[in-house]
């Protein structure tokens, strides 16, 4: 019997191994990982998490879900924005992300609407028709099934609700293309190890964006899900895209 | 081209919120605002802006779809007229001719222009963090004496010159010899006004009494 397999960065894994593997990654950069963030993108991801929490269109009293909310970046901005009768829910399959997110969420005094959650975003352990808005940025490619995962956002967002995918994508332009591949291959790890000390996990996170679909097959994967009035924005020529499709 | 705009918000909303840290009356107010969402919709440009307020600054959100139901107070008003509100302009002047319009909880918007345009900073602790205290205060007291020493020479410069212009070669007239100059022409003013009118009743009788038949 041939066993099921995954790809993890340009390796092929055991499906079962996957989860596994992405969350050793994510151990080991857990406690630089702004720093690391900062670092790679040149500060430009605070721009596109920006952009997505103005696309998010979130409102006083909503409740929205962050996965692999990470360090918590967005939650804390959705925070302030849904106010004490609203909801935000922080959730990462990653332990000590989580941690990290919810030390830096209480040293900037955020509590009473905050919840933490670590869950697989395969299998939300919530109710259907739960959210407003959910929201994922740099967290889909990490995921073992997206198909199944994408499922399940669907499912507990309310009717109405969106959904946002941040990810990175194809570079729209050639020479784009080339230059972000010799930056992602031969700059990034380097950067990893001097300020991670940990080169391999940054190499895998250039290989995954690599292994991940590109806009028009993530927009197709989020309608077969169930979302409609799918979109999405370019960012920086296509190295990210923002993704937005709505539950009817 | 997306981030342009992203980007826009996000350096001011750095900027007001390293200003506001540096002012030591900036947390009280902060205190009271916090919670509170302002909706700002300018004309021209065509741009919806919510302001929301937290304990440790303020965040700049450009919401489009945003409803007043969302905000505590919205505003709409052109670039000139938000201008002039935070030039100073009476907030009832700008209301009652027409040029800014305010719904909602209407201190919020004073209490907002309050908060940035009433910012006293705090220059010598940020020098202090990068210098250490006393060297900062030295900087920070040179800065002072400079800034002195030159609204000093500012004034006096000012008043030598007005000195030499008005009195010494009285190239223009100053301050006194103008209102009397001004009063003199508001005289020949009136008066011309009142011989035109004397004029004019004259030439109504002459035609008058030229229409007359001959008796």
């Amino acid at each position: 019997m041939t066993k099921r397999t995954t790809h993890f960065g340009y390796q092929e894994v055991p499906v079962e191994e996957k989860a596994a593997r992405v969350a050793d990654v994510f151990h080991s950069v857990a406690s630089r990982y702004d720093l690391m963030n900062d670092l790679m993108s040149l500060g430009i991801h605070r721009l596109w998490k920006r952009l997505t929490l103005e696309r998010a269109g979130v409102r006083r009293g909503q409740s929205v879900l962050d996965i692999a909310g990470g360090t918590g970046d967005l939650t804390l901005k959705f925070s302030r924005l849904v106010g004490p009768s609203g909801r935000v829910v922080l959730a990462d399959i990653n332990a000590s992300m989580l941690n990290v997110g919810r030390d830096k969420l209480l040293d900037h005094g955020v509590g009473g609407n905050v919840e933490y959650v670590q869950a697989n975003a395969e299998c939300l352990p919530f109710a259907d028709n739960t959210f407003d808005c959910i929201t994922i940025a740099f967290g889909l490619r990490n995921v073992t099934d997206k198909d199944a995962a994408l499922a399940s956002m669907a499912r507990v967002l309310k009717p109405g609700g969106r959904l946002l995918v941040l990810e990175f994508s194809k570079p729209t332009h050639q020479l784009l293309s080339k230059a972000y591949d010799e930056y992602s291959f031969r700059l990034l790890p380097r950067m990893g190890e001097l300020v991670a000390n940990d080169a391999d996990s940054y190499r895998y996170l250039a290989e995954s964006i690599r292994m991940h679909p590109d806009q028009e097959t993530l927009k197709g994967m989020m309608e077969r899900a169930g979302l409609e009035r799918v979109e999405y924005t370019n960012l920086t020529g296509g190295i990210v895209a923002l993704h937005r499709g709505i539950k009817l | 081209m997306a981030l342009t705009p992203v980007l826009l918000l996000a350096c001011a909303e750095k900027t007001f919120n390293s200003l506001l840290a540096r002012d030591p009356a900036a947390p009280g107010r902060l205190r009271r605002l916090a919670g509170k969402r302002l909706l700002l919709r300018l004309e021209r440009p065509s741009l919806a802006l919510l302001v929301t307020f937290h304990t440790q600054g303020l965040g700049l959100l450009h919401a489009p779809q945003a409803e007043e139901a969302d905000a505590d107070a919205v505003v709409e008003a052109d670039c000139e007229a938000l201008g002039s509100l935070l030039a100073g302009e009476s907030l009832e002047h700008l209301m009652f001719s027409g040029r800014l319009s305010l719904r909602g909880q209407t201190h919020l918007l004073e209490a907002t222009r309050e908060l940035l345009m009433d910012l006293d900073l705090d220059w010598e602790a940020a020098l202090a963090e990068w210098f250490g205290d006393v060297p900062a205060h030295s900087l920070a007291e040179g800065l002072r004496r400079f800034a002195r020493f030159g609204l000093r020479s500012q004034h006096e410069l000012r008043t030598d010159l007005a000195e030499y212009v008005f009195e010494e070669a009285r190239l223009l007239p100053g301050q006194a010899q103008r209102e009397v100059l001004r009063d003199h022409l508001t005289e020949l003013e009136v008066a011309t006004d009142r011989l035109e009118a004397r004029l004019a009743r004259l030439q109504r009788k002459l035609d008058a009494r030229r229409r007359e038949p001959m008796t």
